[in-house]
């Protein structure tokens, strides 16, 4: 791969639970962004449902003193990532800039991959997607639309990353910090989400993940997740 | 629905290279609604961005409007019959619907953007053929992943898959 002719980025993401109201605001602006099909009732029982994002909740403590906490789950981009070394066909591999990759074209669907995913953040395309009208009208053109048979996930909307790249690039000036957003970072009302470059130790997001607050999601696994969550420490 | 994903389907579970072929036939075989000559185009000294005119900026290189067509054929050969068919779409206020003659088909899932290749310095000509010679635009150059990757490696572009495939 020769990319010695750009800045290397490693992107990555803070998640502040403590911030995140669980309005799903992240997950809709998701679905608009990277033309994902909708799900309804059946197709989520039969676990068919396809969320690049989801909200999980915890409960703490008994009611009536109950306090909800939301935790944002989607692809924690591991540098070490499980769903890597198992796939056949090298349909997903780590990127330059440190991105987990799903390369459609390549995908043959044994979804090893999925079953590796500590985190369930990957999902496979049992059917060809169907949108209802008027919602299949208003497809992002800059995201592919997968097709039956192949796996498919959170992306960290690389055509936004592409996109901002291509405009520093063409403005021969170097990436801003915050210049990239992701539609889930960009759609949150409480701003819970910061996205950046985790090679820029003055970014938010490199300040916020080496903050004491920072935990990763099962991080014992060894996967060495790029979504760092914040909490307050205990 | 946009797409004809059972016959997508179908395509990409067959050979790779069917669609390649398919593409081939209907480009060579496009029957444009107006004979358009490049070459006489060409050779009276037009660009091809002065009618492509998103190729250095954009992503689609673009085709003109009609009304461009008649920004010259309002006064200039009016008399020929192919001259002819384009005002009567612009009396009518309709678009000349061309049959395009590249394309990736959404199954390659493919991002292409002529800006970037453009500014890299590479010829229209690299990937559409010599348009002073064709008349009716033809699908003369087969582009195949291969042909891309071998030009990127050359000019040391990215050869990330996540560069064009997303």
């Amino acid at each position: 791969m020769n990319q010695s002719n750009q800045t290397q980025h490693r992107w990555g993401m803070a998640i502040d639970s403590d911030r995140c109201t669980g309005c799903q605001a992240c997950v809709a602006a998701c679905h608009a962004e990277n033309n994902l099909p909708l799900s309804d009732a059946e197709s989520a029982a039969r676990g068919r449902a396809v969320h690049w994002i989801r909200v999980d909740r915890y409960y703490e403590g008994e009611f009536p003193d109950i306090r909800v906490k939301y935790m944002p789950v989607l692809c924690q981009h591991c540098d070490e990532a499980p769903c890597e070394p198992v796939c056949p066909v090298y349909a997903t591999y780590k990127n330059p800039e440190g991105l987990n990759v799903q390369v459609y074209n390549r995908c043959v669907g044994t979804r090893y991959c999925a079953n590796n995913c500590p985190y369930s953040v990957r999902f496979f395309n049992w059917f060809d997607p169907v949108w209802p009208s008027p919602l299949d009208l208003q497809h992002n053109p800059d995201v592919s639309i997968r097709m039956a048979g192949v796996m498919e996930k959170c992306t960290f909307c690389i055509q936004r990353i592409n996109r901002a790249e291509r405009e520093a690039k063409e403005e021969k000036r170097p990436l801003a910090d915050g210049e990239v957003q992701p539609a889930c970072v960009q759609s949150c009302p409480a701003e819970a989400m910061v996205f950046g470059d985790l090679n820029d130790p003055e970014s938010k997001v490199s300040r916020l993940a080496e903050s004491g607050r920072s935990t990763r999601l099962l991080e014992e696994l060894g996967t060495q997740p790029k979504v760092f969550y914040l909490q307050r420490a205990t | 629905m946009l797409f004809d994903w059972r016959k997508r389907r179908l395509i990409r579970f067959s050979s790779k290279g069917v669609w390649l072929i398919v593409l081939c036939a209907i480009g060579a075989m496009a029957d444009q609604p107006i004979a358009f000559p490049h070459n006489s185009h060409v050779k009276l000294g037009l660009d091809c961005l002065d009618c492509h005119i998103g190729a250095d900026t954009r992503a689609a290189a673009g085709l003109p409007s009609v009304r461009k067509c008649m920004l010259c054929h309002a006064k200039l050969a009016k008399e020929k019959p192919e001259v002819q068919k384009v005002i009567a779409y612009a009396n009518k206020g309709i678009e000349i619907p061309w049959v395009r003659v590249y394309d990736f088909p959404s199954e390659a899932h493919v991002k292409f953007r002529h800006a970037p290749h453009y500014q890299a310095g590479i010829s229209c000509s690299t990937c559409h053929g010599d348009l002073t010679k064709e008349t009716v635009a033809e699908h003369t150059v087969t582009h195949t992943m291969g042909s891309c990757l071998t030009c990127h490696r050359q000019k040391h572009a990215s050869e990330d898959c996540a560069a064009c495939h997303f």
